[in-house]
């Protein structure tokens, strides 16, 4: 990988986006791994993560501002409601204020991806996690996760297949919550 | 594939790993979803594959979405690198894939595309398996509406497989599926593993790697994520079991070429006419075979 981290492509270039692609694939196998996606010319993992997997086919919700007016223009996503979209960015430090769709008992991949912009991964609170892809038990700290998202993905994903798969990043790193992961913490189950 | 074939690559006009990005950005997708339903067969647009549809283009797409410079792909046909199949993907690979390597040592390979089997030496973390499916819905024995059937995924109503699994005990005293075994994933969907063997059903369980599987004609991916739960369909009285390699004095049968005692075995026959066994993944045979060529070279 030294190879192309070193000719420092942009988000928008195909070999950045396979790159970016198999660390979010080791972040969905392997749920609770931190994967870093830091290269040395600096675009915002949520760039790098929107540009890698949303395109023109998907309904793209962003309440709180968080995506710049250049990667709307790039990515060429519809604009949605929380409600309707397939890919929701939002903020982790503050309380989840929408019903993302849970995709149905037929087509449970149409429930929502949530993206979730956090202050720290790999730093912060940690919880513990088991399901698929998790050998035993495994830990993620997570700093900057308001805990209501805990709660709320607990309640979003607890009729299985149904449910919204979480993407945690901060600034250089990214990681994976599927429906399947369960996760113990403070005041949960 | 034509041997005078060439990709006109000078022309620009592919792009890396063949497939367009918005086309392996839908893929990418998919396999994610895949993974996070476990076993459940996420829907795709299947792209139009220079070869034909059943020769592998399924695993084949998931692949050209995954791999990248840096990877070393090896494919594997029936167990085998030289078949046919085997041969002809891993030539579209490195024509489309410019510093991307191939190999045909198992222990080489970051990525695994493979037809029928599971190699026999267990996968590391740092691999991935692609399996090539021609028939992704185990319930289509059972019921010939997609739509019911999806409905029946859902709801993990496995009640009519089951009976047919019943019905088969009833009539020949055994389940009589060789290959394609259906198996349940994460204890809700159950899934085609694609026709390997009984033998590699049980390598699905708690497998390290991440095991993703591709059908190009049906547009389905669907995935058995790392550790997860894979369960043979079977019945508390009557186990799952997998293929006898015993012979009559009740002995395993041995590889013919390695000797291996620990492998699935292919039935061949001989010049002679004589019935013998072989290694199926030839990599495994080769590996044991040269091992044994070194012990034999440091005994002289």
């Amino acid at each position: 990988m030294s190879e192309i981290a070193s000719i420092q492509p942009s988000a928008w270039e195909p070999l950045t986006q396979q790159f970016v692609f198999r660390r979010l694939l080791e972040a969905f196998s392997y749920p609770g791994r931190v994967a870093s996606v830091a290269r040395t010319d600096a675009a915002p993992v949520l760039s790098l993560l929107l540009a890698t997997l949303v395109d023109a086919e998907i309904a793209l919700a962003d309440p709180q501002g968080l995506i710049g007016a250049d990667d709307w223009r790039r990515l060429g996503a519809r604009r949605a409601a929380p409600e309707k979209a397939h890919f929701i960015v939002a903020r982790g430090d503050l309380a989840p204020a929408f019903e993302p769709s849970l995709g149905t008992l037929e087509s449970p991949e149409r429930g929502a991806t949530v993206v979730l912009q956090v202050e720290s991964l790999g730093v912060g609170a940690p919880l513990s996690l088991s399901g698929p892809g998790i050998d035993g038990a495994a830990t993620l700290a997570v700093g900057g996760l308001d805990p209501t998202w805990l709660a709320r993905r607990a309640a979003w994903n607890s009729a299985f297949p149904l449910g919204v798969d979480v993407i945690l990043v901060d600034g250089t790193r990214l990681a994976a919550l599927p429906r399947t992961t369960r996760i113990k913490f403070e005041g949960g189950h | 594939m034509n041997p005078g074939y060439e990709l006109p690559q000078n022309e620009a006009g592919y792009s890396f790993g063949f497939l367009d990005e918005y086309a392996k950005r839908e893929v990418r997708r998919t396999v994610l979803k895949a993974i996070c339903i476990p076993g459940y067969q996420t829907p795709y647009a299947s792209r139009e594959m220079p070869m034909g549809r059943g020769f592998g283009t399924g695993g084949l797409q998931v692949t050209l979405s995954l791999v990248g410079p840096g990877d070393t792909v090896k494919v594997i046909d029936q167990g085998a690198d030289d078949s046919v199949n085997a041969v002809n993907l891993r030539k579209f690979i490195e024509l489309t894939c410019p510093h991307v390597d191939t190999t045909e040592h198992t222990r080489d390979a970051t990525l695994i595309q493979s037809r029928h089997r599971v190699p026999e030496m267990p996968l590391t973390e740092a691999q991935v398996l692609v399996l090539q499916v021609p028939y992704p819905d185990p319930l289509v024995v059972v019921e010939p509406s997609e739509a019911r059937r999806k409905t029946m995924h859902g709801e993990g109503d496995y009640s009519r497989l089951l009976t047919k699994l019943y019905e088969d005990i009833v009539q020949f005293d055994e389940i009589t599926i060789s290959h394609r075994y259906p198996t349940r994933i994460n204890g809700h969907y159950v899934i085609d593993p694609s026709p390997i063997p009984r033998y590699d059903v049980p390598q699905l369980h708690q497998n390290r790697a991440l095991i993703l599987l591709g059908a190009g004609r049906e547009k389905k991916i669907y995935a058995v994520p790392p550790y997860s739960q894979a369960d043979p369909l079977a019945f508390d009285d009557v186990p799952f079991r997998t293929e006898d390699f015993t012979d009559e004095y009740g002995r395993r049968r041995a590889c013919a070429r390695c000797g291996a005692i620990d492998s699935f075995l292919d039935e061949l026959i001989d010049d002679d006419g004589a019935r013998i066994w072989q290694c199926s993944d030839s990599d495994y045979c080769n590996e044991r075979l040269a091992a044994a060529g070194k012990q034999e070279v440091a005994r002289a």
